[in-house]
């Protein structure tokens, strides 16, 4: 029974991590989708870039993995700068459909940019924390996974703070409630959409550095990362900040259980499936409010 | 051409050329003549990849075109039906020893039933979610290529040999008068499909739901009709994709293909057939073809695709209708160019 209730809180635990990667890329996917109004599909393929930054730092110039780190993150904030400066900002008359098209363009950028400058090999990452367990009524967690689940919550919670209690965060979401209107109050909404592309790209380099040491570094490092967070999106709502979030660890924690109990085969299809039944029933994600159509 | 020069009246008779049927069957001519430049050494035999490559694409991309162009739905799932349309053909052929019209219509039909039902789900999930949850099909399919060992061949691939049909033994340059073919037929089904009552029917469906519902359009019927028809082209190109390149793999089969499809789409201009050829040899033929030839650029790898990457994102900052709303914009219709020049002679004679 002990050893059950080990087993339970070992994938929780586990789930937890992932659900901390998935969630602070679909803060990084609902960040940009509200205040710039563009499906943020690149956010995988600048995570993955940033992460090539923080693995290169880290092997050529055998920097620590939290400078390395910190190199990566202002590497994500200049991405982030550049892609708003020279593309985001000159398309406020690009009908929204052909805005989701230049997340596209991004990625093949991004796609043919990170083997030029890094090389084709696979690198590898190490974890920040390379070793040591805790033991938690029979369940073994690494330091590591506690390092990522707790930096994962602190983060969430700092940002949802600022989001919230902040007149930074009122500008945001004035910004994402009603863009033209935000701007005619003084909002200054060039800012807000620069900053939240910056953070975007911040939180992908941060879900990329957490994913890396459990495979290699290779271009198609955030491929799953980017569409779970995309689902966690949907899961949750596009409405609100939180709804994703919690799309995101709803999906980690589903599909640890789904792979472990009920097929490590088909586990993660029947957790898409069920994403999809959630969705015939909740249109709107789970927090998502009703869209009020008008004729 | 010989009945213009016969009857002086025949300047009143409609052009043959503005016949659209016989521009898509002089494309088909067009682009099947090219294994005979290869064969000659004019071209070089890897650019006829790159073109069925472009031939396969433009299959899914038109019928992605329907999809969002005419009834104003999106669909990320693209990549998943290709897949699946590729690996039925293949298992069918390979494993279950079909003919090659049988493994092709199973290849199209299995997946269609599956885009009926995501006609249905459509009736509940819109914009964005759609597009997810189409997403979310794919993934449920792509996921199932890489386990399904015995059928998809897991993450080694699948592999088939050039088709055989009617006895005949197909070779790279017959297989892709094959994709040619194809490719007509699809562009001439779907011209007839947008210009007939059907496809009016959707245009009305895309500007206003409510005011089509009230015009006697049934929602439910014509949202079935677009997604199975996307479907079957998707599958349908994934076929194609298996009996040309001969290989599947799951890894092909994710969310960058339905994305760079979608890119296809708008690059080449929403409702436009031609429009969304050209977008497709973008995506898919510029890199290898024609920026792998340029001094600078093509002789460092990967940097063909960094300004494929770029263009793309030109084309939407600066021609946002796509290259079909360019060519409008430049080329005006005859008849408008007529209405506004009589309109401004017009004005003149009021002055």
């Amino acid at each position: 029974m002990n050893n059950e209730l080990g087993t339970v809180l070992q994938l929780f635990m586990r789930s937890l991590e992932t659900g901390s990667v998935y969630s602070l890329a679909a803060l990084g996917v609902i960040i940009v989708y509200r205040t710039s109004n563009i499906v943020h599909f690149a956010q995988g393929s600048l995570g993955m870039f940033n992460t090539f930054v923080v693995t290169y730092v880290f092997l050529s110039f055998r920097l620590p993995l939290w400078a390395s780190t910190l190199c990566g993150v202002a590497a994500a904030v200049g991405t982030g700068f550049l892609v708003d400066f020279l593309i985001i900002r000159h398309t406020k008359k690009v009908s929204p459909l052909a805005k989701q098209i230049i997340s596209l363009g991004l990625i093949r950028v991004l796609l043919g940019l990170a083997p030029l400058l890094f090389g084709v090999d696979p690198l590898s990452l190490p974890r920040f924390l390379r070793s040591g367990d805790f033991n938690l009524g029979g369940a073994s967690i690494s330091h590591n996974a506690v390092l990522n689940i707790s930096l994962g919550l602190v983060l969430m919670g700092v940002l949802f703070y600022v989001l919230q209690r902040t007149k930074m965060g009122l500008a945001v979401r004035t910004t994402a409630s009603n863009e033209p209107v935000a701007r005619l109050m003084g909002v200054p909404t060039r800012r807000v959409t620069l900053a939240a592309w910056a953070l975007a790209g911040v939180l992908g380099c941060l879900s990329g550095v957490m994913i890396a040491p459990t495979t290699t570094v290779t271009t198609s490092l955030m491929d799953a990362v980017q569409v779970n967070a995309l689902f966690g999106c949907v899961l949750g709502g596009f409405q609100t900040f939180y709804g994703p979030v919690l799309g995101a660890y709803i999906i980690g924690v589903g599909r640890n259980f789904l792979v472990y109990y009920v097929s490590s085969i088909w586990g993660e299809q029947i957790m898409y499936l069920l994403i999809l039944i959630f969705l015939i029933f909740r249109p709107n994600g789970l927090i998502g409010k009703k869209f009020v159509k008008k004729v | 051409m010989n009945e213009m020069n016969e009857s002086p009246l025949a300047s009143l008779k409609p052009s043959p050329w503005s016949s659209p049927y016989l521009r898509f069957v002089l494309f088909g001519l067009l682009a099947a003549s090219l294994p005979l430049l290869s064969g000659s050494g004019l071209m070089k035999s890897s650019t006829l990849n790159y073109i069925g490559n472009v031939l396969v694409y433009a299959v899914a991309a038109l019928g992605l075109n329907l999809l969002l162009g005419y009834a104003g739905l999106i669909s990320l799932g693209t990549a998943g039906f290709m897949g699946l349309g590729s690996y039925i053909a293949a298992y069918a052929v390979k494993d279950m020893g079909l003919s090659f019209w049988a493994a092709l219509t199973a290849a199209v039909l299995i997946p269609t039933l599956i885009g009926l039902l995501i006609g249905l789900i459509s009736l509940r999930i819109e914009g964005i979610y759609l597009a997810i949850a189409t997403l979310c099909v794919s993934e449920i399919l792509l996921k199932s290529f890489e386990q399904a060992d015995s059928i998809t061949g897991g993450m080694q691939g699948k592999s088939v040999s050039y088709p055989v049909i009617f006895g005949h033994t197909f070779n790279r340059s017959s297989t892709y008068i094959l994709l040619v073919v194809a490719l007509t037929l699809v562009m001439i089904l779907t011209h007839n499909f947008v210009s007939g009552q059907k496809g009016r029917a959707l245009h009305a469906m895309r500007g206003s739901e409510v005011a089509a519902q009230a015009m006697g359009v049934n929602l439910l019927q014509y949202r079935l009709i677009a997604f199975s028809l996307a479907t079957a082209y998707a599958a349908l190109s994934g076929a194609l994709y298996v009996f040309f390149i001969k290989f599947s793999y799951p890894s092909v089969w994710n969310l960058n293909l339905s994305l760079y499809v979608l890119a296809a789409v708008v690059i080449g201009g929403l409702r436009s057939i031609y429009g969304t050829i050209i977008g497709t040899f973008v995506v898919w033929a510029v890199p290898d073809l024609v920026l792998k030839k340029l001094p600078v650029v093509g002789g460092i790898n990967g940097l063909p695709y960094i300004f494929n990457g770029i263009l793309i994102i030109l084309v939407v900052m600066f021609a946002p209708q796509g290259i079909s709303g360019l060519w409008q914009a430049k080329f005006p219709l005859k008849r408008k160019k007529k209405e506004k020049e009589e309109a401004i002679s017009g004005k003149k004679e009021d002055e």
